[in-house]
Formats: structure tokens, C-alpha cells, sequence
């Protein structure tokens, strides 16, 4: 367990570092986010999601290079900038572990931005935070 | 031939309205996300300062409120422009007495956006900026030519010899389409947003936030950052174009840029380069290639990041963005600029817009340092 947080440390730091510069003023959404998943015991609280916008949807990934959690759907409001994550993994037994993260961009007009709501997956639920690096 | 002059021509009316209707900010300064239009105020002072920097001059004055003196600072144009239509730091000094009128800033602060400045002592008009497009010959005079034909972009005397500017059109607007906003893309009516261009839902929403906000978070006066994609052809800075013909190849000198250039290849290149940009391009103004059609430069560009606004008013774009650009130069004071915006990650087709730009013949390119007065 602290080998993979200090993994997800590392990358962090290392996007923290090279990442500065890049997608500040196109899609809302694109770029890398760094935050946290409160009372995530199967995740750890620290998380790390990657945006991608195609053109047509937001694709993407939470906690690349560690948990690789696969972002299967990402809805988008612009009226209210409300945001809804689906996603999906397994846990170390292999059963399946499906994340909901619903919240709402803040500060949208700055370029670190960030993602206010909650998760949940199961029985788990707790708030999140995530700011655009 | 009578020489006389005119200052009439195509796209002089439209241009006129657009600047009678902006009245505030002439120039292409999210004033109003700093000053608000509802709030006005007149005030009689002395000078105690003129900061003559860009990217906004200032005023200090002291006024006489109830017996105490109070000191406001008027905010004006940039020298750039300010330069442009004939005055300069000496044309006010300490100890003059003058008369304001403006909006008040948002903030509370003891800050005045000059729309008017008088002297006190004959209410003689002071900073402001002409809107008249530059006079031109009675008659067209035909495009200058290379000796071997070639329609020439600039000058062909020398590089210093005239620059394009006072475009006709100062903020991004599909063709056929009209809607009323200020020089710096300001929409009258916020209603109007899905008019301008086939935005997708998202790029809608953030245009409409953009301009919520009065432009005021704008990366080119927040942060400097270049006036990259279409927005370098409709400063009223203006912009040289200079060929390089032996290596094939033509740069454009920005007015506006913090001395910025872009350069298109007329080589035969792909539009390739490295990752993050070269050393002479981060990607603010692409990747260009291009050929001639005729009498017309057609260049495609690639590649931008998205880390700048590519338009006066907020429209966004995304890294998918891939402009067609036409120069024109239909006779030796006229270059028609045509665009057409393919960028399927912010809108839904590909759209087109176009203007014109004058020649200022004899007139060196103004030089507008951004950073000059940031904190």
C-alpha cells in the first residue's frame, strides 16, 4: 500500500512539474486533475484524474499508472457546469467496483479550476475535490 | 489626376458604427471588466503624474472632495494607440488642470476609466483616439508587384516602409451574420452568443462566461500572452508582412505582440516541428505552410496550443483548431483577409469570416511591450 501511494505520489509530483504551461483555455475539462477522494479506503484519498476531450466525449482516467480506473462516461452541463464521472475497475479480488463522482466545476474562468462534489461506489461515499493542474 | 484625398471606402461605415457603438473602450481593452459602464462620475483635479506605459496609461490627480484632497487614477488608452492618433507623455503635464468624466471601477477603488479628458481652462478634448480609417488615394492604385509578377504582401522598398492596420472588423464574427459588440468583441446583448459562430454546447457555455465577466480574464492583457490564430489580423496595432523570398518563407511582424512574429513557409514543408513548439514558436501561432493561388497567399495552419484566446471576445478554440487563411492584396492600400475555422473540438463545422486591412504607408509598425506596466 505505500509503495502504490508513493507511486501515485511520484506521479503526481512529476505532472505538478511538467505540466504547467499546457490546455489552460480550450475545453473545460481537458487536462490533468489532482485532488482527493475522501474515506476512500480501496483507493487511497489521494487521486489523480487525466481528462481528455475528443471532440465528441470526454474520455479519460483515474489514478493512471497505479489503479488505472477507466472513466466509461463523463456528462457535462454548460449551463451550470455540473459534471457527473462514471467508472469502472475491480478490486484485489477481482470484483467489480463501479465510481460515481457528481459535483460541478468552480472557477471555471481560471485555469486551476476545480471539480466540487462527492463520490460513491457501493456501500462508500465521501466528498471530492479535485483542482486542474 | 486631382490629388485629392478620401477617406470613405468599403467597410468604413461598418467599421464607424462599430466604433461609435463601443464609446467606452476603443480599443480592444476589457475595460468594462474593470469599470463599470452604470457607474459614472465627473471629477476636476491636478495633475501630479502621467505613467505613459502600456498596456494602459494613467493619470494621477489630486481633487478637492469637502476640503480634503483626494487622489484618483484615471486609466486612459495604451500609448500604443494613444501614439497613433498624435499624443504622447507630453501632452499633459503636472500641475494641469483637468476634467474627467468615466466609469468608476467595480472594485471601490479611487479609479476612473477616462472616457473624456478635458483641460479645465478651455475644455480643449485630450487622449483621444481618431477613429477615422487612414486617408487613401482618390483613386485605387493597382497592387505592387515583384519583377517576376508576384503579388508583394508589404512593402517592396524596404521592410520598414508601411504596415496593414485599422482592420474593418475588430472581433471574430461568422460572415453574414451581425450582432452588436464593442471593438474588443463585447456582445450588446448576451443573447446573441449563439449567433456568432456554430459553437458546440460546452464552447457556448464558456464564450457566455467569458463574457459574463467583461473579458476581463483574458490571458492576452492577464498574462501577455500572445494575440495568436486571427486575432494578430484585427488589432489596430496592425502588422507587417515580410517576405523572404530567397528561403521561401514570410513573416509577420505584430503591432500588438510584445514584438512577437509568426512566420509561414512557402516551401513545401508538412507542418511538422517539435512536440512543445519551436524555439521560435510555442505554438501561440501554429505551424504555417502555404502557396500561392494566384494573387492570393493561401496558408493552413496547425498545431495551436490552448493557452491563449484566439479571438477578440472569448471565443475558445481547442488544440484540433486548424485555420485557412487567404491574403488578398486587392490593390495597394487593401489587403482582404479570409478565414475559415475548422475546429471540430469546439464547433460543430467549419466556419469562415473576413475583413480588410489598410495600408499605412511610411508609417513604422508601433511597438506595444505588454508587460511595460504589469506589477
Amino acid at each position: 500500500m505505500r509503495a502504490r501511494a508513493f507511486s501515485l505520489a511520484a506521479i503526481v509530483v512529476a505532472l505538478a512539474l511538467a505540466l504547467p504551461g499546457q490546455a489552460q483555455e480550450g475545453h473545460p475539462l481537458s487536462g490533468s486533475w489532482i485532488g482527493a477522494w475522501e474515506g476512500n479506503e480501496t483507493h487511497d484519498e489521494f487521486v489523480l484524474v487525466v481528462l481528455d476531450w475528443d471532440g465528441r466525449q470526454i474520455g479519460g482516467m483515474i489514478n493512471p499508472g497505479t489503479d488505472n480506473i477507466e472513466i466509461t462516461n463523463v456528462e457535462l452541463d454548460p449551463e451550470d457546469w455540473s459534471i457527473r464521472i462514471e467508472a469502472d475497475t475491480e478490486d484485489s479480488n477481482g470484483r467489480s467496483v463501479d465510481y460515481v463522482i457528481e459535483g460541478s466545476i468552480q472557477d471555471l474562468e481560471l485555469p486551476s479550476r476545480y471539480i466540487s462534489g462527492t463520490w460513491r461506489s457501493g456501500d462508500g461515499r465521501g466528498d471530492f475535490q479535485i483542482r486542474r493542474q | 489626376m486631382q490629388k485629392g484625398l478620401r477617406i470613405t471606402r468599403p467597410g468604413a461605415l461598418g467599421a464607424t458604427l462599430i466604433l461609435l457603438f463601443a464609446g467606452e473602450a476603443l480599443a480592444h481593452h476589457p475595460v468594462l471588466g474593470k469599470f463599470d459602464q452604470d457607474t459614472r462620475r465627473t471629477l476636476e483635479g491636478i495633475v501630479t503624474k502621467v505613467d505613459w506605459r502600456n498596456p494602459h496609461a494613467h493619470i494621477f490627480i489630486n481633487t478637492d472632495e469637502n476640503g480634503e484632497t483626494v487622489n484618483w487614477a484615471v486609466e486612459i488608452e495604451s500609448p500604443s494607440e494613444l501614439h497613433i492618433s498624435g499624443w504622447n507623455r507630453e501632452s499633459l503635464t503636472p500641475g494641469d488642470a483637468i476634467i474627467v468624466s468615466g466609469m468608476l471601477a467595480r472594485d471601490g477603488s479611487q479609479q476612473i476609466w477616462g472616457n473624456s479628458v478635458r483641460r479645465a481652462s478651455n475644455s480643449q478634448p485630450l487622449f483621444t483616439l481618431d477613429p477615422n480609417l487612414p486617408r487613401l488615394p482618390l483613386e485605387s492604385r493597382p497592387a505592387p508587384r515583384w519583377p517576376d509578377g508576384q503579388i508583394a504582401l508589404g512593402a517592396i522598398s524596404g521592410a520598414s516602409d508601411g504596415y496593414w492596420g485599422y482592420p474593418t472588423k475588430t472581433a471574430l464574427i461568422e460572415d453574414g451574420v451581425t450582432v452588436p459588440m464593442s471593438p474588443d468583441g463585447q456582445l450588446a446583448d448576451i443573447g446573441d452568443a449563439d449567433k456568432v459562430a456554430p459553437m458546440q454546447p460546452w464552447a457556448l457555455g464558456l464564450y457566455r462566461h467569458r463574457q459574463e465577466r467583461y473579458l476581463q480574464d483574458d490571458p492576452m492583457f492577464l498574462n501577455c500572452k500572445p494575440p495568436g490564430g486571427t486575432r494578430q489580423y484585427q488589432s489596430r496595432l496592425g502588422l507587417q508582412l515580410i517576405e523572404d523570398r530567397e528561403r521561401e518563407r514570410v513573416f509577420v511582424l505584430l503591432g500588438s505582440g510584445n514584438r512577437n512574429y509568426r512566420i509561414m513557409h512557402l516551401d513545401g514543408r508538412d507542418p511538422v516541428g517539435q512536440p512543445g513548439g519551436d524555439d521560435d514558436n510555442p505554438l501561440y501561432y501554429g505551424r504555417s505552410v502555404g502557396e500561392w493561388d494566384g494573387d492570393t497567399l493561401v496558408v493552413r495552419t496547425v498545431d495551436f496550443n490552448e493557452d491563449f484566446w484566439f479571438t477578440n471576445g472569448g471565443l475558445p478554440h481547442t488544440n484540433q483548431l486548424t485555420l485557412t487563411e487567404q491574403f488578398t492584396r486587392v490593390d495597394y492600400d487593401t489587403l482582404k483577409y479570409e478565414v475559415t475555422i475548422d475546429d471540430p473540438g469546439a464547433y460543430t463545422r467549419p466556419w469562415s469570416a473576413s475583413w480588410e486591412l489598410s495600408w499605412l504607408g511610411g508609417e513604422a509598425l508601433p511597438v506595444h511591450i505588454c508587460q511595460e506596466n504589469r506589477p
